[in-house]
């Protein structure tokens, strides 16, 4: 129990500075850490192939991606954030947190729920023969995001 | 036979880059619209099949093992089917000469396809998380659609919508987290089975606001219609088309329907929440339009306005609010789609979207002003065009729920409607000929042709109600009514 | 439902309010991005705590993957955007990106 608190803190903590940050790269750096103690508490929670997916695809593939348009985006000049908001963060956070723990301690035990099932079959079975449908959406998925790349980097040759 | 619907328009996007690279022009232009054509067909017969046998309920097989894919055609579907058919084709058919400035047109139809099959999928499943994901495909793929222009303004409009729809998807996923933890099933008979089981009332009204946050955003419902004023206007006229005409009513007000139908069941609480949001779209949406000097802004409007109508009239509950609703759907896609279409087609032979700088293009474009008028007409409700029709059906409605103040609201909402509607006709097409206008020309074939096929179809519903009603709409507004008994029953459970 | 739900998804609602919190304040787009990412971060633990505390973490681990490929073509969608932004506009502030009103 204690270890999972503390890998959920540190999710959280390294989420907020992601947000907070000034600089560009530390921010995607502090996404790619929350995102490898996200992939750990996975692994804590009996969900190897879940972990391994969220610490390769998304602490690795989207901070290249977004190491990627870093680079292509090198400003002129700074981008100035409203100083207010980065002070005034700490203050709302902790009003949040308390409603949040008030709200899910007032919520303990009138949240009915059926008993649980225990689940035959492994992973796989689960994926290719209960969640089929997914994996046609997810092809649908990746061909929408390859055709929207498609056209929105197409060569403008006659109006530009 | 019914997965045609999803797996066609995938299969022939995955085609179309390298169809187009062999051909720039005819070839995609010809497979898209020949798809479009098929989906019609294949929803006519799949119709007939279910309106005579009932509802359809499919496990595909592949290889003779049954394969975790099940789709279910009842009547609500299909009605969503026919009617994302019918303004696809017409919409397919108007981009063959309108996409012409943009370019690529290969990458365009791939995007249009996966939208389309997106929609199909999300009117097809069975299951919740799965109602998420073809939102997401067909949401993806809208994002880069809106943005297709690559001007500033587009560029603008679709991150805002981009930033807003993720914020919608995390409602929806989080109220699909907490089902799935009361009841440990995804699938809508056995989640329904489960919530009757259980006597979750708090928790359910609390998945239930989250649910209205999520779809009323991809809805556009006041107070989350924020994306819609930009989004759609921006885009390329057919864009227009089918985001204001299909998406937002596919995504949003089906979704919602269906869940709090077949899973939820209606409760009176949750009717009364339905209709003034319902309510609230009509008035203020209406009030938001009157100022608008762009046409494309001031029909973005009033699309969040006819949504309100329909939120209202399927919130009723009653089977004759739901079928005015769902009639009002079918017309207000018909008619809106019309008139976002013959709003390129103004855009592309004058230039400009400013109704202010419009005036008396009827001489020089008759058949765009007079389609325009059949569109505008419908949607006003003057009869005997359809939209007449299924505003008096949801006003009855109201009037045997005894709901006076509502009623009194929509029809005077529909008189404001009126006068916007024939505020666009006097600006744009009637009144003296701008000299800067002498030299613009009718739009070109298949724009035209385009537009006519949807204004006939306006007449012909509008003229021909009752048999509509009783053959297509019935079935889908008694699938709704008798709620989840329906959908425990007809999925063969 | 037992404490250990209610304390995962008390940590999936903070994830979520950073998120929007971020969205709401801040104004270069690419920390927009960022904010995005945060809330889908947020969205993913619940999901897979819903299913670990169901003992049902097969079917949560399929929904949480296919909830990542979602996000990663949303996300390949979004910097496409955002580059031709920074193509026209020259820079990453979304002040300067705002012209259309109403």
């Amino acid at each position: 129990m204690i270890w999972q608190i503390i890998l959920l803190s540190g999710l959280v903590l390294f989420s907020i500075l992601a947000i907070l940050s000034k600089d560009l790269i530390k921010s995607a750096i502090s996404l790619a850490l929350a995102s490898l103690f996200l992939g750990i508490l996975f692994f804590q929670m009996n969900a190897p192939y879940a972990g391994v997916f969220e610490i390769s695809v998304v602490a690795g593939l989207i901070t290249v991606l977004f190491m990627l348009t870093i680079a292509l985006t090198k400003a002129e000049g700074d981008v100035r954030e409203s100083r207010l908001a980065r002070l005034v963060f700490p203050l709302v956070f902790v009003v949040f947190i308390l409603i949040d723990v008030l709200v899910m301690k007032g919520l303990l035990q009138k949240v009915p729920a059926l008993p649980e099932t225990s689940e035959p079959g492994a992973f796989g079975d689960v994926l290719w023969k209960q969640r089929t449908f997914d994996l046609i959406g997810q092809l649908a998925i990746i061909l929408a995001g390859v055709f929207s790349m498609l056209a929105l980097f197409r060569k403008r040759n006659k109006d530009e | 036979m019914i997965f045609l619907f999803i797996g066609l328009p995938l299969v022939t996007a995955a085609l179309l880059p390298l169809i187009g690279k062999i051909s720039k022009r005819v070839l995609p232009d010809l497979l898209a619209n020949a798809v479009f054509l098929l989906l019609l067909v294949l929803a006519t017969t799949a119709g007939r099949q279910v309106i005579s046998q009932g509802p359809t309920f499919k496990q595909l097989s592949w290889l003779g093992e049954p394969v975790g894919i099940t789709v279910a055609v009842d009547g609500f579907s299909l009605f969503m089917l026919m009617a994302i058919s019918l303004l696809t084709l017409c919409i397919g058919l108007f981009s063959i000469n309108y996409m012409e400035r943009y370019g690529s047109k290969a990458s365009y139809y791939a995007l249009l396809l996966m939208m389309v099959a997106g929609m199909n999928g999300l009117v097809l499943v069975t299951d919740l998380f799965n109602i998420y994901l073809f939102l997401e495909v067909a949401a993806i793929a809208s994002y880069a659609l809106v943005a297709y222009g690559l001007e500033h303004d587009e560029l603008e409009a679709s991150f805002k919508y981009l930033m807003l729809s993720v914020i919608a998807s995390a409602a929806i996923l989080i109220s699909i987290a907490v089902l799935f933890g009361m009841t440990g099933s995804l699938g809508f008979a056995a989640v329904a089975d489960g919530l009757r089981r259980l006597d979750a009332r708090f928790v359910v009204g609390f998945c239930s606001a989250l649910f209205i946050m999520g779809f009323g955003l991809k809805a556009a419902l006041i107070p989350f219609h924020a994306w819609l004023p930009d989004a759609h206007p921006s885009a390329p006229a057919p864009i227009s088309a089918i985001l204001s005409g299909l998406l937002i009513k596919v995504s949003g007000v089906y979704a919602l329907t269906r869940i709090f139908f077949s899973v939820f069941g209606l409760t009176p609480a949750l009717s009364q929440v339905l209709m003034y949001l319902g309510a609230v779209s009509i008035v203020i949406a209406a009030f938001l339009a009157l100022g608008q000097k762009d046409i494309k802004r001031l029909l973005a409007y009033s699309s969040i306005s006819q949504v309100g109508y329909v939120v209202l009239g399927i919130g009723i509950g009653t089977p004759l609010g739901i079928a005015g609703g769902l009639f009002h759907l079918f017309n207000h896609a018909l008619a809106k789609g019309l008139l976002f279409l013959n709003s390129g087609s103004v855009q592309q032979a004058t230039g400009t979207r400013n109704l202010e700088e419009m005036g008396g293009l009827a001489k020089r474009m008759p058949v765009t002003a007079a389609t325009s008028l059949v569109g505008s007409l419908s949607i006003a409700g003057v009869p005997p065009l359809s939209g007449f029709w299924s505003k008096l059906i949801i006003i009855m409605a109201l009037v045997q729920a005894k709901e006076w103040p509502l009623a009194i609201v929509a029809i005077l909402a529909s008189v404001l409607t009126l006068w916007y509607y024939l505020l666009i006709q006097r600006k744009a097409f009637f009144g003296k000929l701008d000299e800067k206008w002498t030299a613009v020309k009718e739009a070109p074939f298949w724009m035209t042709a385009a537009t006519v096929i949807l204004a006939l179809l306006s007449i012909g519903v509008g003229l021909f109600f009752s048999a509509v009603i009783k053959s297509w709409i019935q079935p889908a507004s008694d699938v709704l009514a008798r709620g989840i008994l329906i959908a425990l029953g007809s999925w063969g459970i | 439902m037992n404490s250990t739900w209610f304390l995962y998804m008390a940590f999936a609602a903070c994830l979520l309010f950073v998120g929007i919190y971020c969205l709401l304040t801040m104004k270069n787009v690419i920390k927009l991005f960022i904010g995005i990412e945060v809330i889908s971060k947020g969205v993913s633990l619940a999901l897979l705590a819903t299913g670990f505390v169901k003992k049902n973490t097969l079917l949560a681990q399929s929904l949480v993957i296919t909830f990542i490929v979602v996000e990663v073509s949303l996300v390949a969608t979004a910097l496409a955007i955002i580059i031709n932004i920074y193509r026209h506009t020259k820079s990453l502030d979304i002040r300067k990106l705002t012209k259309l009103k109403g």
